[in-house]
């Protein structure tokens, strides 16, 4: 993977990968609850997107309630809509220090490990990237996400014990992940943007650290994603280690473009509602051409969604970005052949 | 007297909740706003002033501060912990009727999300600024709403959403208020919210952040 990205960051084109897989669904037929409790439906929606559409490589579903179901949240599923976890697990020290760290195979992990490795062995020209919530996100959905960004003042025990234990069910899930034979991770972390920076680093970053070094590799790829982070958390996101990092579309990707090292790839950052579910083609053309423009000079960029596209994405908007892409390709090497 | 009331302001602007609480931590052991309150209400200062010049000073500063990009979310929550601490002491003199407060005010997320931070900051900021607060959770519908607008007979409510998608279902919520409860103020806002969406909708209010609220609440009752 090591390969896969210093050859993107050579090449001469501008590649994309949003995060992507409901419109795949949709072009199976199923629904959404259907393709997250099942991981063979889950992964034909991979495969029917990667038949479908030129992507830089495949993802998986962003659901941010597998790992919490696995330590034992009760989970809301809607026909077309993402799960939801419905209440918090733990509320103390001491509830924390009674939570058991879930088995690798518990609730739907088994199912989201089998789509992974369907995935792995069935699509063979792009890589394929799993994906995982980031500890401090996962500590916010067992805790109740409000009430840890105070605990993380008042009682920092309770909620450092809480992140070790997410953090050790997330490097055993992400090992897991690797041995699917998939080529990466993308990790979704966004709480962790409604922290300063120094409570960033302390109860996000020395964690998703902690993962990246449990597997990444030259052959597997860690991307971290961030929605949250408006600006001031791209250096604490950077101390992670982590080769890709993805960004939501609050922020200013020209000025991330200019903080991370021009080895370490970029990615995002079109809003995947207000833009790919609710844009015109036209303005879908319009906003990803200027995306296009602006970040042209930079060779480590990855066209990408904000976050993680949602159900009921026009197939028509997914086509004309990618259309978008292309023409911007050819028009970029038309001009340098007559430079020459 | 104005000591106290000003480190009360201070201790909710700060976070400093009680003395046992480790943050902030140049504060560490000194009393908050939990002892503070306390103290004053045993020196006699009426409730109303704790209030007042206590509460509502420091929540207003720090929701200033929370405008400005100064302070970020977990800071801001610190603070309305401090601040609704305090208030547990003012409890008795709300239901006595001795300290009357601004009126009564819902908020809830609509149906379909569940983003919570958000609306709870404004929830926390209004109760600062000395109204009575009916929160009605995430994912809510019309009917809930309607239901308690009309039992509680509040005088605003608000609704936060999050998601673009969930955003339009505000219009609908707008108007089915409106059909049951022609009287009452509807402020909108969440992040994709804006004013021109809030005019369409036929809304009364929208403000980028807390602070708006509490100050087109505070020109109601003016
Ligand atoms: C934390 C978060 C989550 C948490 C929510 C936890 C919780 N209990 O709230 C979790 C992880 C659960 C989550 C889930 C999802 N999320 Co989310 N989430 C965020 C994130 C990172 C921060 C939101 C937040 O809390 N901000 C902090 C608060 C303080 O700000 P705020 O809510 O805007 O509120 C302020 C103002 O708007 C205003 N305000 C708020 N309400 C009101 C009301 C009134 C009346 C007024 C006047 C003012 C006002 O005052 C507040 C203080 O200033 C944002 C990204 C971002 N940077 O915003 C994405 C984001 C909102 N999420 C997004 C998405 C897509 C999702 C999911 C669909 C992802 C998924 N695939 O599962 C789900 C949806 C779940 C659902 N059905 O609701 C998108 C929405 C895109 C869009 N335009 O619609 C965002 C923007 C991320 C992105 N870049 O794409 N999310």
């Amino acid at each position: 993977m090591k390969q896969w990205k210093d050859a993107l960051i050579q090449g001469k084109k501008r590649v994309a990968m949003p995060i992507m897989t409901h419109p795949g669904i949709e072009l199976t037929g199923k629904r959404v609850i259907d393709a997250v409790k099942n991981g063979e439906l889950h992964y034909l929606a991979i495969k029917a997107l990667a038949d479908s559409f030129p992507t830089a490589a495949s993802t998986i579903i962003m659901d941010l309630t597998v790992e919490a179901e696995a330590f034992g949240c009760k989970i809301i599923f809607g026909e077309h809509e993402v799960p939801a976890v419905s209440d918090r697990l733990v509320s103390d020290f001491d509830s924390v220090a009674n939570l058991k760290i879930p088995n690798i195979q518990s609730g739907r992990v088994s199912e989201y490990l089998k789509a992974s490795r369907l995935a792995a062995e069935n699509i063979h020209d792009r890589p394929v990237l799993g994906g995982c919530i980031g500890p401090f996100s996962l500590a916010g959905r067992l805790f109740d996400m409000t009430e840890i960004m105070t605990a993380a003042f008042i009682e920092p025990e309770t909620i450092t014990l809480l992140l070790e234990k997410c953090t050790q069910f997330l490097i055993s899930y992400a090992i897991e992940m690797k041995k699917t034979g998939i080529n990466g991770i993308i990790m979704a972390e966004p709480a962790a943007g409604l922290l300063d920076e120094s409570m960033c680093d302390q109860f996000s970053s020395v964690y998703v650290k902690r993962v990246v070094e449990a597997v990444q590799d030259d052959q597997f790829l860690f991307i971290l994603h961030n929605c949250g982070n408006t600006g001031h958390l791209t250096q604490s996101m950077i101390n992670t280690g982590a080769f890709g990092l993805h960004f939501g579309n609050k922020i200013d990707i020209i000025q991330v473009l200019k903080e991370v090292p021009p080895e370490i790839l970029v990615m995002g950052n079109l809003d995947p509602v207000s833009v790919f579910k609710m844009a015109t083609t036209k303005e879908m053309n319009l906003l990803t051409n200027q995306l296009l423009a602006a970040t042209e000079e930079y060779p480590n960029f990855v066209l990408s969604s904000g976050c993680d596209t949602p159900p009921g994405v026009p197939v028509d908007n997914i086509i004309v970005f990618f259309e978008t892409i292309e023409k911007f390709n050819k028009n970029k090497l038309l001009k340098n052949s007559l430079t020459y | 007297m104005e000591n106290i009331l000003e480190k009360i302001a201070y201790c909710v602007e700060f976070g400093k909740i009680n003395k046992v609480s480790p943050y902030p931590p140049d504060m560490k052991g000194q009393d908050g706003a939990d002892e503070l309150t306390k103290l004053a209400l045993e020196q006699g200062i009426p409730p109303v002033e704790i209030l007042n010049k206590g509460f509502v000073l420091g929540m207003d500063r720090i929701g200033k501060k929370f405008s400005e990009n100064k302070v970020f979310v977990p800071q801001m929550l610190m603070s309305a912990k401090a601040m609704s601490t305090g208030m547990q002491h003012l409890k008795p003199f709300f239901t006595s009727g001795e300290v009357v407060r601004k009126g009564k005010f819902i908020i809830g997320t609509v149906a379909g999300d569940l983003h919570d931070i958000g609306k709870n900051l404004v929830a926390m900021m209004v109760e600062g600024s000395g109204w009575e607060v009916i929160d009605l959770g995430v994912d809510v519908k019309s009917e809930k709403f309607i239901e308690h607008i009309l039992s509680t007979k509040a005088s605003a409510v608000a609704l936060s959403a999050l998601l673009t998608t969930t955003m339009v279902n505000m219009e609908k919520i707008v108007k089915d208020i409106r059909d049951q409860a022609p009287d009452v103020k509807i402020c909108v806002g969440g992040a994709p919210v804006n004013l021109d969406f809030c005019l369409k909708i036929g809304a009364d209010h929208y403000s980028p952040d807390p602070q708006g609220v509490v100050e087109y609440l505070n020109k109601l009752v003016a």
